[in-house]
């Protein structure tokens, strides 16, 4: 059940529901796919990241993008939705006391949230720093969603912070000027970003985790609709966004082979 | 609650099943990915994703899309091959306590009949599906299960080197005479049919000006093709005796209820499990409650 539905720009809203009865616990970069309609229109449930899950809530970050996720964005507290989850066979692992950049691009900020807090609840020693992309600053959540972070640097495309760019030149950047340093990068966004952060950072990291998104069916890895090319031993395998992911080392990815 | 006594058995060739509810191949996969959100043992069977001698890895490119009420897709029959399936998936099926019918496709003659051997060597397996159908491969498939001369040959030498297992065939709608098709595989021996396949369909990115799929085409499926499966089930129900199968679009009981009245003997689900997994299950609540419904 919808407990709350925020509006935090003209596009974006946090969606929080009350935690499914025996929701178990989750990880960063699982997820949940809802089903926002009891017709047939639209069709699919929709995969969300759980940006957070406390005893009592399950929150979700979602960007208006088409029928669907306007209809979950438009929910009223009381409304009823269909939950399946915590989804996903594949979630991203502990820095382990290491530092930590992430980088997000758009609503790819959600499993970064719940990265930041599920790692510092854990005690985890290392500092986390979070690199955000968005079209504007109007779509970067407030200052309560990343306190969990060490230290957040945003990069919104209208230059509203001062910064015009995209997450990854902005994240360039910061490297060159040594203003941030960390063995390990976790990233989480449009595959387009993604894709250019293994390139222009390559040999910056000693790891790169990223998750990846994708149009889903079953969420399950039974119909292998949401697949990803990925080399291995020299050839092209095609692996489940939804089962054998959302979390895949970056550089794997055949991107010349994806779409 | 629901009522004992109603006679819900489906049989079809020697095989049977507790009810003639059964996942459609393909969105389920093997079955087992789907066993902690739906009771399989109350289902009358899995239709387990289609295989093929060897492993397909699929097709490149964006396999899935969503329309109108339905839904495109261009996976392109990938699967983990014969010989890991029988080795490895249909035991853990079956200690799962689904009951499979297993269903096969083949590139060209000569797959064909090997994996009809290999799978002839199963006496677990009491079950196929021919999938004469798939619009998403660039050989075998529907390129196979458009010619009832091909239909015929196909039928009868699964049921000589599957001697005691039911043989279904399963038809495409993507052909003028889907009735002939089905009286051809009636005439080769087949013991049941499963109608429909995916209708094909296509759609293109605008601000690319591509189409969305690498192999243009996909199969449409979902509530959008239910008229059209029912339709065709209804011709192949009067063209044949042999027991039909009805799949396509499925999305709630009462639609089940009107492959029965159109002369199905079981139905199949498939794409509404993404969205409603428990709707096969109320399907046969619904049977045992109120008993098959009549054909009309």
């Amino acid at each position: 059940m919808v407990k709350s539905c925020e509006r935090i720009s003209p596009s974006c809203g946090v969606v929080v529901f009350e935690r499914p009865e025996g929701f178990p616990g989750a990880q960063p970069g699982q997820f949940v796919s809802v089903r926002v309609s009891d017709s047939t229109v639209p069709l699919l449930r929709r995969p969300y990241s759980i940006m957070d899950l406390t005893d009592l809530d399950l929150a979700l970050l979602v960007k208006v993008a088409g029928r669907g996720s306007a209809m979950l964005a438009s929910a009223a507290p009381g409304d009823v939705m269909d939950i399946a989850g915590p989804l996903g066979g594949v979630p991203f692992t502990d820095p382990g006391g290491e530092d930590a950049v992430l980088v997000a691009g758009g609503t790819g900020l959600a499993p970064m949230i719940h990265a930041a807090r599920t790692w510092k609840r854990r005690g985890g020693s290392g500092r986390i720093l979070l690199v955000h992309g968005a079209a504007s600053r109007d779509e970067s959540p407030g200052v309560s969603f990343v306190a969990d972070c060490d230290e957040v640097f945003r990069a919104p495309m209208d230059g509203s912070t001062g910064f015009r760019g995209d997450a990854v030149t902005l994240l360039e950047r910061l490297l060159d000027e040594r203003r941030i340093s960390a063995p390990l990068l976790y990233s989480c966004g449009p595959a387009a970003m993604v894709r250019a952060l293994v390139e222009r950072t390559d040999g910056k990291f000693r790891g790169h985790q990223t998750s990846l998104e994708a149009v889903m069916a079953c969420g399950v890895g039974a119909c292998r609709g949401c697949t990803v090319p990925l080399r291995e031993g020299g050839k092209i395998v095609f692996k489940a966004v939804c089962d054998d992911g959302t979390v895949f080392r970056a550089s794997d990815i055949a991107w010349e082979e994806w779409w | 609650m629901v009522k004992e006594g109603n006679n819900t058995v489906f049989r079809v060739g020697n095989a049977s099943f507790i009810n003639g509810v059964l996942l459609a191949s393909g969105p389920a996969g093997y079955g087992l990915e789907y066993s902690g959100m739906m009771r399989m043992a109350r289902l009358g069977g899995v239709v387990t994703k289609t295989i093929s001698l060897k492993p397909r890895a699929g097709n490149p490119g964006i396999r899935l899309r969503e329309t109108g009420s339905g839904l495109l897709n261009s996976v392109g029959l990938e699967n983990v091959g014969a010989a890991k399936f029988f080795r490895e998936k249909l035991p853990a099926v079956l200690e799962a306590g689904i009951r499979p019918v297993v269903s096969l496709a083949a590139e060209d003659w000569d797959d064909y009949t090997r994996l009809l051997d290999e799978t002839s060597g199963h006496r677990e397996v009491d079950a196929v599906e021919l999938n004469l159908s798939c619009p998403n491969v660039k050989s075998g498939g529907m390129s196979v299960g458009t010619d009832p001369a091909k239909v015929d040959v196909y039928v009868r030498e699964a049921k000589s080197r599957l001697p005691g297992v039911a043989i279904v065939a399963k038809l495409t709608p993507n052909v003028q005479d889907i009735a002939g098709l089905a009286a051809a595989a009636e005439g080769a021996g087949a013991d049941g049919i499963t109608a429909i396949n995916t209708v094909i369909g296509m759609d293109i990115d605008v601000g690319s000006r591509r189409p969305v799929f690498r192999m243009v085409r996909a199969g449409l499926s979902g509530p959008a093709i239910l008229p059209v499966a029912l339709e065709a089930v209804w011709r192949v129900a009067h063209a044949v005796k042999i027991p039909v199968i009805g799949a396509g679009g499925i999305s709630s009981v009462r639609d089940a209820m009107k492959f029965f009245m159109a002369g199905a003997a079981a139905v199949q689900v498939g794409t509404a499990i993404f969205y409603d997994p428990g709707l096969p299950e109320r399907i046969a609540d619904e049977l045992e409650r109120s008993g098959v419904p009549a054909r009309i």
